[in-house]
């Protein structure tokens, strides 16, 4: 789960009074479908001020509230401190205000009410003047001599009092184009600047945070340095504020409301504000945190104020570089200074005490004000190589009111090993180490450290809360439920050097083995249990990032065991009789090669050959017979290798390669089993495939084993009439019968008629025949012309007739020997 | 990375972390070739990296030019390498800066030379038989073209 523990309870709004519960509960929906990084702010409250700003503007406000600017904590008061050029006349009235729409340096905070304020106010007022170049241009430290380019004299400045519309074309400084006035302070040269800076007609800068709807006084970041805006002309977000001004705002939303407004920071990530609409707060997950003062304050380390001059130098040929921007003043130290000379009510608890651009502005230049503008550039190129320092003139180094700026901790005294909560996670000895390294180190810089850092304006842009927030993260990918299996290699080393330190030590200190302490992370269960209020039915199903919907059930369906075992014994034996009929087959085939091959080799390898050939046919023949019984042949293993069509085949194949009486007890077994291999084979039907091999045998066969035959062929119960059905059958039976025929006609001395079996079953076959229904009688495949003879000797004449019909057998018939 | 002079902040004991070397000066090599050295100023968990007052320094075998460039924000998984500039011995190179057109011609003479040696390569490799992917014209999908 990605959630920063620390930091929740920055990121849980703290209510005021006045809001309701339930929002608190929204919030936290919200931040669970955006995650933590999701802005809490309330923009209902925010959108709703800004409204009422609005309103409050057109009611028409008398001059300028200045009042209101010192509320904003203007250099905690020190407004007298602020050089400003001499008060020009006023400032131009509220009312005559241009619409929003105009320019923002002509527009002086509107809002503003001339409130009094005495000296404050009018030091505001100067410093309000002192911004909007054309006015600033009266007199005084802003001398003519600073601006190369002829700022419009003062008594323009009534002009523009009363003629607002001129003030657009004025000032309207758009990137796009110079304007045709006068004060285009990007052409102003780097002394220029350094002349209006040093002036201190710096006060307010505000361009850290770039949401001009933020403004916690009531008005945008209306006031800019006239150093500065020409860096601040060259930035997009000027331009859109020139364009579009500045929400009107009245001024003291402090006293008015009573709520304090300096919590509400803007974003650290502002999205691109979209003009008209109030600013998209729902900031993506991953965001850093916002800023918050407190936590920086205890471990912020570096202390400086930035001088406000970054101005780079290379003017001439790039001077697209980006205009400095009034530097970050390290958080901290904008809000001690913001704090104590205000009497503010204090921030809400968990809130950070974030700064909105003016109070950063004002922070800044209350800093600015009192000291001293001659400061050499920062050292940060001692060699000077080709990296020329971006600003002409480095911040001084050390402010000298800083109020309640912590002191730089730590600065020259040996760092204490800092022993944080985040290296839990670390293998024992792998903290005892650090520590000592940390130690050992710590001693030797001790001195460099102040020097540098105070100088580098731009410093700590990124603040101590965002820096844990990205050491989070890379711990969090350290936690593991299971660290053998995460980083195998990390606790072993560890564990080896333990144990070769203890073996070092002899074992003498035994006090500092250590048992292992994996740390680890309990592994969380995280699954969503869905809101369900008291008393009411269902649950609620809120789907956030951390527990996504579930869109798709996907069940499992396995067939259960016993079903699987079989099928798979099905297979598997069907598997394995074929493999058995692959291996006869590459067997048989060595056989019926052989005579080729025979002719093939010379003389001195036949014997060989014949050897080999005869282990073949002995192999093959051996295949079929079961394990025990020498002479037998197994039944079992034929049928299974019958029920297989390819066994078939191999059998019929087998056959005339397989020694007689082998070859006999196969057909007899076939004859035997006939009904259930026809079943097996219905689907096939090939068995007509043996009818030749088989042919080829019975006519071999002796008149005992023929009758053995038949008998086997009639065999069980009902067999025959089964028998009957198959044409195999049929042909089988036929062929039998004509062999027996055959025999009898040819040689009146055979022994067929010896006993009486053979008359017997012929007598059952001609009974069977006669009474089985024509249409369960198959056709044979052919019908040997000896038939007839053979039932004329045994049946009667009208018996014959009947056989004659049914078998549709004549005595002239002729059969043909087809198909096997 | 070496350990600062600062006051210890051990966000990471013992692991590889950037936000020890945050406002300190970088040299960055990117993944297209690039140098580019600047202050440190932000990072992210994917080490995406934002460099301000950054300098893209082209070297020419001796020589080096710089092209001022200003704020870089840098996407993490382009980055092959970054390091801390030591800025005392910054200055004990024995490389010599030059202008920035001098250093862009020259780079382009040296681009130039590197192309031709690779064509009478790829040449001599064709007509050994032996066609060796040329990785300048290869696009993205790995295919290339025979111009």
């Amino acid at each position: 789960m990605f959630r920063f523990q620390s930091l929740d309870e920055d990121c849980t709004l703290e209510k005021e009074e006045g809001l309701v519960e339930e929002e608190d509960e929204i919030d936290q929906f919200n931040d669970d479908t955006f995650g933590d990084g999701a802005i809490d702010d309330d923009w209902q409250e925010e959108h709703k001020r800004l409204a009422e700003l609005e309103e409050q503007k057109n009611d028409g406000l008398g001059g300028l509230g200045l009042g209101t600017l010192g509320m904003g904590g203007m250099g905690g008061g020190n407004a007298s401190t602020v050089h400003l050029p001499p008060p020009a006349s006023r400032v131009p009235h509220p009312s005559s205000l241009p619409p929003p729409h105009h320019s923002l340096s002509s527009i002086p905070p509107p809002g503003l009410e001339e409130r009094g304020g005495g000296d404050l106010a009018e030091s505001l007022a100067m410093l309000i003047l002192g911004v909007d170049p054309a006015i600033a241009s009266v007199g005084g430290p802003a001398g003519p001599d600073d601006r190369s380019t002829g700022l419009p004299p003062p008594p323009s400045i009534p002009q523009q009092h009363h003629h607002p519309s001129q003030l657009p074309p004025h000032h309207q400084l758009t990137p796009s184009g110079l304007p045709p006035g006068p004060p285009h302070l990007s052409l102003l040269s780097y002394q220029q600047h350094q002349h209006l800076l040093r002036r201190g007609a710096a006060p307010m800068q505000q361009m850290n945070s770039h949401n001009i709807w933020e403004n916690n006084l009531g008005f945008g970041p209306v006031s800019i340095t006239p150093g500065l805006i020409t860096q601040m002309e060259d930035s997009p977000l000027m331009s859109i504020i020139k364009e579009v001004g500045l929400p009107n705002r009245p001024p003291p939303m402090m006293s008015e409301d009573g709520r304090d407004l300096s919590e509400r920071a803007p974003p650290p990530r502002s999205s691109s504000p979209v003009i008209g609409s109030p600013p998209v707060r729902a900031v993506p997950i991953g965001t850093p945190p916002k800023q918050p003062m407190s936590h920086a304050m205890n471990h912020h380390h570096h202390q400086q104020i930035h001088h406000p001059t970054a101005i780079h130098v290379r003017a001439p040929v790039q001077h697209r570089y980006p205009p400095s921007f009034p530097e970050r003043i390290s958080p901290n130290t904008l809000l001690n200074i913001a704090n104590s000379p205000l009497c503010r009510p204090p921030f809400p608890a968990g809130v950070g005490p974030v700064l909105s651009q003016i109070q950063r502005a004002q922070m800044l230049n209350s800093q600015v004000a009192g000291f001293p503008r001659g400061c050499q550039g920062p050292p940060l190129l001692p060699g000077g190589g080709g990296f020329r320092p971006f600003f002409g003139q480095p911040p001084p180094h050390r402010m000298g009111p800083h109020p309640g700026g912590p002191p730089p901790p730590n600065h020259n005294h040996v760092p204490c090993p800092i022993i944080r909560h985040n290296t839990t996670h670390l293998h024992p000895q792998h903290r005892r180490m650090l520590t000592q390294r940390m130690q050992s180190r710590g001693g030797e810089r001790g001195g460099r450290v102040g020097d540098w850092r105070s100088r580098d304006p731009y410093s700590n842009l990124m603040s101590q809360r965002e820096k844990e927030w990205v050491a989070k993260i890379q711990m969090m990918q350290l936690q593991s439920t299971d660290p053998y299996l995460d980083d195998y290699y990390y606790q072993n080393y560890f564990e080896k050097l333990e144990k070769r330190q203890e073996r070092d030590r002899d074992g003498v200190r035994k006090e500092h083995t250590t048992k292992l302490i994996t740390p680890q992370v309990a592994k969380l269960e995280h699954t969503y249990r869905p809101v369900q209020f008291a008393g009411s039915l269902g649950k609620l199903t809120v789907s956030s990032v951390n527990n996504p919907r579930k869109m798709i059930d996907t069940v499992v369906t396995s067939r259960t065991d016993d079903e699987e075992k079989r099928e798979k014994q099905v297979w598997n034996k069907r598997r394995q009789i074929l493999y058995t009929v692959e291996k006869m087959y590459s067997l048989l085939l060595e056989v019926q090669d052989f005579e080729k091959r025979f002719m093939q080799t010379p003389e001195e390898q036949r014997e060989a050959l014949l050897e080999q050939h005869k282990t073949h046919t002995l192999q093959l023949y051996s295949s079929l017979k079961e394990k025990e019984w020498d002479d037998r042949v197994s039944d079992e293993q034929c049928l299974l290798i019958m029920s297989v069509r390819k066994g078939k085949r191999l059998i019929s194949r087998l056959i005339p390669f397989l020694p007689p009486l082998q070859a006999a007890t196969v057909v007899m077994g076939i004859a035997r089993n006939l009904p259930a291999l026809a079943k097996k084979d219905k689907q096939d039907q090939v068995l007509c495939w043996l009818v030749e091999p088989i042919a080829v045998v019975i006519s071999s066969l002796s008149s005992a084993s023929l009758t053995d035959l038949l008998q086997e062929l009639q065999g069980s119960e009902g067999q025959l009439s089964r028998v009957l059905q198959n044409k195999f059958g049929v042909t089988l039976l036929y062929l039998i019968l004509s062999e027996g025929e055959r025999m009898q006609s040819s040689n009146p001395t055979c022994q067929l008629m010896d006993d009486n079996r053979w008359t017997e079953l012929v007598f059952s076959v001609t009974r069977e025949l006669l009474n089985v229904p024509s249409s369960s009688l198959s056709p044979p495949l052919f019908t040997p012309p000896n038939l007839l003879s053979l039932f004329s000797r045994y049946v009667d004449r009208q018996r014959l007739e009947l056989l004659q019909e049914k078998l549709q057998i004549s005595a002239l018939s002729r059969c043909v020997w087809g198909c096997a | 990375m070496r350990f600062t002079s600062r006051p210890k902040m051990n966000y990471m004991p013992g692991t590889a972390s950037l936000i020890e070397d945050i406002d300190k000066k970088h040299l960055v090599l990117l993944r297209d070739g690039r140098t580019l050295i600047g202050f440190l100023r932000s990072i992210d968990q994917f080490a995406n990296l934002v460099l301000q007052q950054t300098v893209e320094r082209i070297h020419v075998g001796k020589r080096y030019g710089d092209i001022p460039r200003g704020i870089f924000i840098v996407r993490g998984e382009n980055v092959v390498l970054l390091g801390e500039i030591d800025l005392e011995k910054e200055s004990d190179t024995s490389l010599q800066q030059v202008c920035i057109e001098d250093i862009l011609e020259e780079q382009r003479l040296q681009q130039q030379s590197r192309q031709e040696a690779e064509k009478t390569k790829h040449l001599a490799l064709k007509e050994r038989g032996l066609v060796m992917p040329r990785s300048d014209i290869m696009d993205e999908y790995g295919v290339q073209h025979q111009y």
